[in-house]
Parts: C-alpha cells; structure tokens; sequence
C-alpha cells in the first residue's frame, strides 16, 4: 500500500514538474551549501591531523609544560618553560628515547676577530639533545651545516654550532673556540664544529614542525649539546620542548600518562601530549569552525523548508477537489495524510540528493583552491555518514514542511472538498 | 429489509448566523435492485440526502439505516469503511484523478482498501471492459471523451462491489449521444448485478429508467411515482 502511496505522491509531483523542480532548487541550495562547509571543513581536518601525523608518527609524543597544553592552557603563544629531568624520563618504562631543547640567554665570548679583539655579548644558547638531530629529524626538520662543518653527535660537550648570522658577527669558522658563562663561575670553551646554512626564501616549504631551527629568527642562536646546559647552568629549568619515542609495540598514550604522571610526581609541571590529543584539539576547532558556517548555511536550508510548505499548500489547495474524491472512495485521513508527507518527504529528498552531490563537487573543487594557495596536498573527504545524515534529513525537512499542509488536506470534510470549484 | 431506510430525516447547516434546514424529517425507503430517480428543485436537498445516503455526511435527526447499519451510531473510521465498501459514488464532473490513467482511477478504490496490485490491476481491466473501455485503459481522462470519463467513472464505482451506486446528475455533463450508454449501463448493474441504484436528476431520460420516481420540495418527499 506504502508503494501505491509512493506512486500517487511522485505522480502529482511530475505531474506540477515545473514548480516542484522550483521548490527542490529551494531545497539543495542550502543542502549544498552546508554539505561543501562541512566536507571542507572535515577534509581540512583529514589534512592537518595526517600532516601531524607525519610529523609525529604514531610512536612519538612531545612533552610541553601544562600552561602551554593542558586542562588549565591560557590560549596561544610561545611555548613556556619547564623543569624536566631528562634521565627520569628515560627510565620510564616504555620509553625508547627521549630529546630535549632547553635554552637561555648566556654572556658569550667570539673567538678574536680580524682586527685581534673578540665579540662579546649576550646571546640565546639553545640545548638540543644530540638524538633530536639524529632520532627525530622529521621534527625540526632537516638541520643543514655548511662545508667542512657537521652538527654534534650523542656523548659530545664542549662543542657548539653556530647560527649563520652568529657566526658572520664573531667572524667565527669550524675549529674557533667560543666561550660561553653560565651560571655562577661555570664557563666553558667550545669548538665550533659547525654553521648552519643560511635561511633561504622557500623555508615554510621544508616543513620541520616543532622547532624550524633554519628559521632566521634562530640564525643568532648558538647550539649546544644538552648535556653541556647542565654543565653551565645545572640541573634543567628552562627545557621548552622534549620529544620522546616509545618502544615498539608500546601504546604510545600510555607510556605519556606513564611519563607525565612520573615527572609531574618529581615536581615538573608538564603535560605530556600525544598524536591522540592534537588530533582532538584539531578536531574540536575545525568541527567548532565547520559546524558555526553549517549553522549559517542552515538558515538557507530553513528557507528551502519554506518553500517546500508554500507549493505543498498550494498543493493541497489545487488538490481539494481530488482529496475529496479520494475520500469519498473509501480513503481514510491517515491515507491522505500519509500520501502527502510522502510527496513533500520526496521533493526534500530529491533536493538532498541534488544538493549532496553539488556539495560533494564543490568541496572537492574548493579544496583544491585552498590546496593551491597553501602549497599542500587537501584532502577531499566523502563522508558516508555525512551523506547518510544529509539524505534522511532532507527527506524529514520535506516531511516536515508538509506536515501542516498535510495535516489540513487529511481533515478537510468529505462534503465541502468534494464541491470545491 | 430495505437496504436504505430513512425516517423523519432532518439535515441542518449552519452558514453564518442562519440555520439553513436543508431536510426537515424526509423519509426514504429502497429496496435491494431497485433504480431510484431523486428528482427537485435545486435547494430541496437532494445533494445533502446523497451525501447522507453515500455516508459522507450524518443527518441531524432521524433514523438513517444503510444495509442495516444505523449510521448514526457509526464513527468516522467505520463510516470511511462504510461508503469504501458498499457504496460507489458517480458523480456530474466526472471527478476522475487527472495524473492517473483510467486503470490506475479504477484501481484506486482498492488501493484503500488494501487489495493487492495483481488482483487490482485485474478487476480494474475486467471493470472497464464490462463499461467498454478495454482499449481505454492506458488513457489518462484527458484523453478520453466526456462519455468515456464518466464511463471510467462507473468503473471506478464498481470498484469494491458495492451494494449501492450513487449516481448524482450522471448525465448533467453529457449530451444524449453520450449519456445513452451511461444510463444503460446504470439500468443493467440493476437488472444483471441486483445493485441499487439511486440517481439524482434533471434529466427526464435519466429518470425514464428508474423504477421509482421520488420528487423532492423543501426538504422532504412530496411525491413518489411508481414506474412501470
């Protein structure tokens, strides 16, 4: 009977084919909008998480201090400092390796310079675990040193690498000794075993997520072995980043709460942040963002409902006559009722359709546009579950629309409808 | 037992603030197989004691019996059953379902009734042959002459074996060419089927194949004629 009722509804809609397409326009304009936001949004989601992803690899997590992510974070900006004691960390069980960068602004002496006196100043020196150059490269990218330099290897201490622009203004070169103050009357000569090559133009380009150590902001930065910061200014108070690598087969997640619970208990105030975590942060802010231009993109949908309420009442007004004979043939008002929320559930439906696969091509085209002006690579998502959603939608927004025209076709009198003119 | 019973029928609308009597205490008798010509005036209430007859509408007061049901005592979802089962409704316009062909108009009776495509689409074909119209099946009505339509419409009627056709002006759209055969066919579903028939009318050739000639006035019979 259902079929029957199917038939009589998508009959009376071919039958008015002009204004029923008119009302299904009204439909997918705003299916189509919403649908685009939403697979944008999520392919923009797809695509940061797998750059993430690829940065991070699923065995890896950074450890920051809480403020900067956690529970209690106070928003953007840089990253604060934290206390960390690195070999701690390395017992916690699970723990592959681990990479810290702590840094501090240090009073530094140049080797002499041309005409016979050193440089002398303050300058940042910045400590990197030897294994984050050679265990973690897809982190700070790929750290370049001019010919006839190289950067330190695990076990070194009295040795440095100099930033590009450090090394032009103390006329510095491979095999100079520079010496650095720490803290009281700790002081140490270091060789300069290597210069980073200058920043170049196309730098973004090279990816390196967490410390972009080719940035030139950090050119007037001198490199230290780690280990040589305990040396100069004791046990870590100012480490910004630690970037640790779980044995195989360990579920990187517990490991962090393993570690973070450790170090948390040793008197550090840090958070301890996986692939899982970023991903969610991400997910929150482009689903927030995504949903805000959908809610907008919804109201058009609100007016295409409308629409679908206007035919479908000129529908029923047209139609008094044919209701009452229907009736007058033994249907009951649930019959006529039924026949027309079918009829309006199919305009939205075919609207959803419509609208889905427009949304669907203008995601993709759009994604490539913003793929284009980022320089990488979008990902266009077709969510099934987003179509799913979109089809049973349109069909009860139809459904819905028609609901009141319906209600008033079921319960117009046999009498009256039938001597309707 | 008469299968349509009325006694001291009375109808009133209300349109505004007057009361219109349309029946003031009409009393009807037909018995199974009989033709009935309801003849009038226009105003004395022979479409308000169809729509009474074909259950589309309750008497304000009085006894109404249809097949010996009180209608009365009936509630809309057994007065819906009611005029789709035993009652066949023919009307002056036709009233067919313009997107649906002739088939499909006959079928749709019994898609209400819930009867099964198969055997639907069958009695539908077996209908329109018995009117004539086994080459008109596919034709949606605007492709059908006015004779033919009305003729889809007694199908349509016949539908779900109804014990009684109402017939209201089944010729005031039709010339006499045309009409012939409609009053025909109305003559024989009495005569070969037993169905009773009861014609609202005009039209003198309408009521030349009743049985029974029942003139209204105001609201009541004023006269019954006997046929022979």
């Amino acid at each position: 009977m259902f079929k029957d009722f199917f038939l009589l509804a998508a009959q009376s809609i071919m039958h008015r084919r002009m204004r029923s397409w008119l009302t299904v326009i009204g439909v997918f304009i705003g299916i189509t909008a919403v649908v685009a936001l939403i697979s944008i949004g999520l392919g923009l989601e797809r695509t940061i998480t797998d750059q993430v992803a690829s940065v991070f690899g699923v065995d890896t997590f950074i450890i920051m201090n809480e403020d900067t992510f956690g529970p209690q974070a106070h928003g953007p900006g840089g990253a604060e400092e934290y206390t960390l004691d690195l070999a701690t960390l390395r017992a916690v069980e699970g723990v592959k390796v681990a990479a810290a960068v702590r840094e501090r602004t240090g009073f530094v002496q140049g080797p002499p310079r041309s005409d016979g006196t050193p440089l002398q100043g303050f300058f940042p020196v910045s400590g990197l675990s030897p294994e984050l150059i050679t265990e973690f490269e897809s982190f700070i990218g790929e750290l370049e040193v001019q010919r006839g330099g190289r950067l330190f290897d695990v076990g070194e201490e009295a040795v440095t690498v100099l930033g590009s622009e450090i090394a032009e203004r103390f006329q510095a070169s491979v095999g100079d000794t520079i010496l650095v103050a720490g803290e009281g009357s700790a002081e140490l000569s270091l060789i300069v075993v290597g210069i980073l090559m200058p920043a170049e133009e196309d730098e973004e380009s090279r990816g390196g997520f967490a410390a972009g150590m080719n940035q030139s902001q950090n050119q007037d930065t001198i490199y230290v072995p780690y280990e040589t910061m305990d040396l100069l200014w004791g046990p870590a108070k100012d480490v910004l980043i630690t970037v640790v690598r779980v044995n195989p087969g360990e579920d990187v997640d517990e490991v962090a709460d393993r570690a973070e619970e450790t170090l948390n208990a040793r008197g550090s105030e840090i958070s301890a942040v996986t692939y899982t975590d970023i991903s969610e942060v991400i997910g929150t802010m482009t689903s927030t963002i995504s949903a805000f231009l959908a809610g907008i993109a919804g109201i058009s949908l609100l007016v295409g409902g409308v629409g679908v309420m206007n035919t479908m009442f000129t529908s029923v007004l047209e139609r008094t006559k044919e209701i009452g004979v229907m009736k007058a043939v033994g249907a009951k008002n649930g019959h006529v009722l039924t026949i027309f929320l079918i009829e309006s559930g199919l305009m939205g439906l075919v609207g959803g359709i419509v609208g889905t696969l427009l949304g669907l091509g203008l995601s993709a085209v759009a994604s490539s546009f913003i793929g284009r002006f980022f320089g990488v690579e979008m990902a266009v998502v077709a969510s099934p579950t987003l179509i799913i959603i979109t089809l049973l939608g349109s069909f009860f927004l139809g459904a819905f629309a028609g609901l009141w025209p319906a209600r008033r076709a079921a319960k117009l009198p046999v009498v009256d409808a039938l001597r309707y003119e | 037992m008469p299968v349509l019973d009325l006694k001291g029928i009375t109808k009133e609308y209300k349109l505004g603030k007057t009361v219109v009597r349309a029946l003031r205490g009409l009393d009807l008798g037909v018995e199974e197989g009989e033709v009935i010509a309801i003849m009038g005036p226009s105003g004395s209430g022979k479409s308000t004691l169809m729509h009474i007859v074909g259950a589309l509408d309750t008497p304000t007061g009085g006894t109404a019996f249809l097949d010996g049901q009180d209608l009365q005592q009936l509630k809309e979802r057994q007065l819906v059953a009611l005029r789709g089962k035993k009652v066949g409704f023919v009307f002056q316009t036709f009233n067919l379902i313009q997107t649906l062909s002739a088939q499909r108009n006959v079928e749709l009776p019994m898609i209400f009734q819930g009867i099964r495509k198969g055997e639907r689409a069958r009695r539908a074909r077996e209908l329109l042959t018995k009117v004539g119209l086994a080459d008109r099946v596919k034709h949606k009505p605007n492709e059908l002459s006015g004779g033919e339509r009305q003729r889809v419409a007694m199908a349509r009627a016949l539908a779900n074996d109804p014990e009684i056709i109402l017939a209201d002006e089944p010729t005031g759209n039709l010339d006499t060419e045309s009409g012939t055969p409609v009053l025909e066919l109305l003559k024989r579903l009495s005569v070969e089927d037993g169905k009773t028939v009861i014609i609202v009318t005009h039209d003198p050739d309408a009521a030349a194949i009743a049985d029974r000639i029942v003139r209204l006035r105001d609201g009541a019979v004023c006269e019954e004629v006997d046929c022979v």
